[in-house]
């Protein structure tokens, strides 16, 4: 067991201010909501270019080189349908603070980025799920199953799996949560790690009811063995969470001034 | 099938700090295994010895003690004896004469020894001041000014006085924090937090997590430094990378074991022997359980630590 790694998704290309900087390949907002992230307490960044099918290699390489150069190799989540672009950001990647991570595959039309993974030694978001939403925890575990074959297959380590049980909106899906928490729960009996989007299932929800549903979802996901998740860092409430989560699980030791570190 | 030795290396490390300067300077920590565990991996440094000796003398110790420095005119004389002990890495002055409470001396007195010690010899040196937490506070920082570029640690740094300690010892002048917890293993890690918080660098800063003899609550001692090591270890917990000191004649020479003359207790046998016992069987167990440091009086006993030490790295 260790501490939860959180992972940053501030950057990312459907926010306007982003898009608009990985367009015309402008540093200075990108860096912004990296050193935003590292301050609030990220693990890892996730880095989100979307498909960039025109110019995506050189897009990755550009902005890992930006993002890891400048904060000590901060590792990052690589986050893109575009295979090849991937492949370009891990050429570049610095591995001394982490392994980089691909961001993601399904057991579906995107499972071969789990070979991907396997054959550039990164970690892998193994979401389980194949067209949509999985009805029923038999089958997000079928699914868990399939891709976990398939990076043995490759020669994966299995602590490099991290598989996502697919975190679902609450406002429509009430009856889905208890599922989520299940499936993690499993994942976790099998010694597997576990990611996935936790906000997902604030979606929808006034904003200020948002951190209190994160944090409380955070810390039922936590006891339930989620070793991660891709989260807004600045979001204080649920750091908090995280870290009070840490404390009670044992996995830091606890201090007066634990929420300043 | 041939046998596979496991090995338990860990990613992180206990922080390497430097004390002292010129050739003798020593290094605290550094290592990546569990204490003496030169199977898993190297160690670098190998857990040091300090001498220590008090600006109040020693006359109304045990006959190895009062004996060895029976021909010492000074303190500083006395730490350039002890200094010339090869099993001796480095010395520890006590100021115990500035206790407001006993003796009262000026601080000025005080910076006058230490400095007449530290010049006296050529081997690191640690402060450890007369307990009481306000003239501790404007003790080290009036030896620290006295005593600028000799990289000395001073001890200690604790909750009620540790802002002043920390920006004079640690960033006026730029030497090495003592963080003292009391067996606190959760004040170890604010202690450290705090002090970081005030500029000071983790690699500035040694833990005296506090120490107590053996048979008396040392298990509580062994536990603090157990899980502070695995914090530091498994959990990559930069709060709790910095290395252990623990003084431990000050614990060792006070207990009954070590005080009770043998005409009060005659079938105890030798008090000397007992006393020297005590010391040894409690630095020993402090080592293995992760101090990177201890602090002993008597000269049999630095040489038996010593030579353990030596043997087993």
């Amino acid at each position: 067991m260790a501490k939860f790694i959180t992972i940053g998704e501030r950057i990312h290309c459907i926010s306007p201010a982003i898009r608009e900087a990985m367009n015309t390949m402008n540093p200075d907002p990108i860096l912004k909501r990296a050193e935003e992230q590292i301050k609030a307490g990220a693990t890892y960044l996730d880095v989100n270019i979307g498909p960039a099918e025109s110019n995506g290699i050189e897009l990755m390489k550009w902005a890992v080189k930006l993002i890891q150069e400048k904060f000590d190799n901060i590792p990052l989540a690589l986050d893109t349908s575009n295979k090849a672009a991937i492949e370009a950001g891990i050429s570049v990647y610095n591995r001394s603070k982490g392994k980089p991570i691909v961001n993601s595959a399904d057991a579906g039309d995107r499972i071969d980025n789990i070979d991907l993974a396997a054959a550039n030694d990164a970690i892998i978001i193994a979401l389980c799920s194949k067209e949509g939403v999985p009805s029923d925890n038999d089958e997000r575990m079928a699914y868990c199953q399939e891709m976990l074959e398939r990076g043995m297959m490759g020669g994966m380590d299995t602590a490099d799996m991290w598989f996502d049980p697919l975190f679902l909106v609450i406002k429509g899906m009430q009856d889905k949560q208890s599922d989520v928490l299940e499936a993690i729960r499993m994942f976790t009996e099998m010694g597997l790690n576990s990611t996935g989007g936790l906000s997902n299932c604030s979606n929808g929800m006034p904003k200020h009811i948002r951190p209190i549903m994160d944090s409380a979802m955070v810390a039922m996901a936590m006891q339930c063995g989620l070793t991660s998740a891709i989260v807004n860092p600045c979001d204080l409430r649920l750091m908090e969470t995280i870290k009070s989560c840490d404390i009670i699980k044992n996995e830091t030791l606890y201090a007066d001034s634990y929420l300043e570190i | 099938m041939p046998f596979k030795k496991p090995v338990q290396k860990f990613s992180a490390a206990i922080n390497a700090v430097e004390l002292g300067v010129g050739e003798n300077k020593i290094v605290l920590g550094g290592q990546n295994v569990m204490p003496f565990y030169t199977f898993d991996n190297e160690i670098a440094n190998p857990p040091k010895v300090g001498a220590e000796i008090s600006d109040m003398g020693f006359e109304d110790q045990v006959q190895g003690i009062t004996g060895f420095y029976a021909d010492c005119a000074s303190v500083a004389d006395m730490a350039k004896k002890a200094a010339a002990l090869d099993s001796v890495d480095f010395i520890c002055l006590r100021l115990e004469s500035a206790d407001p409470n006993g003796k009262n001396a000026p601080v000025a007195d005080c910076v006058h020894t230490a400095k007449a010690v530290s010049d006296a010899i050529d081997k690191p040196l640690v402060i450890i001041g007369c307990k009481n937490d306000e003239k501790d506070a404007v003790l080290f920082e009036k030896v620290a000014e006295a005593l600028q570029g000799k990289n000395a640690l001073y001890l200690s740094a604790k909750e009620e006085n540790y802002k002043s300690i920390a920006a004079a010892v640690g960033l006026a002048y730029r030497q090495k924090v003592g963080a003292e917890s009391s067996v606190d293993i959760n004040l170890a890690k604010q202690l450290n937090v705090l002090i970081s918080q005030i500029g000071v660098d983790g690699k500035s800063i040694v833990m005296n997590l506090g120490s107590a003899a053996a048979g008396y609550g040392f298990e509580y001692v062994v536990s603090t430094m157990d899980r502070v090591g695995a914090a530091a270890l498994s959990q990559n917990d930069t709060m709790l990378q910095m290395p252990v000191i623990t003084p431990v004649s000050t614990e060792s020479w006070s207990v009954k074991e070590s005080i009770a003359t043998q005409e009060d207790m005659p079938h105890w046998g030798s008090q000397e022997q007992r006393g020297v016992s005590m010391e040894i069987v409690t630095a020993a167990a402090d080592l293995a359980s992760g101090s990177s440091a201890v602090i002993l009086r008597h000269p049999a006993s630095i040489e038996t630590i010593s030579k353990l030490i030596k043997e087993l790295i």
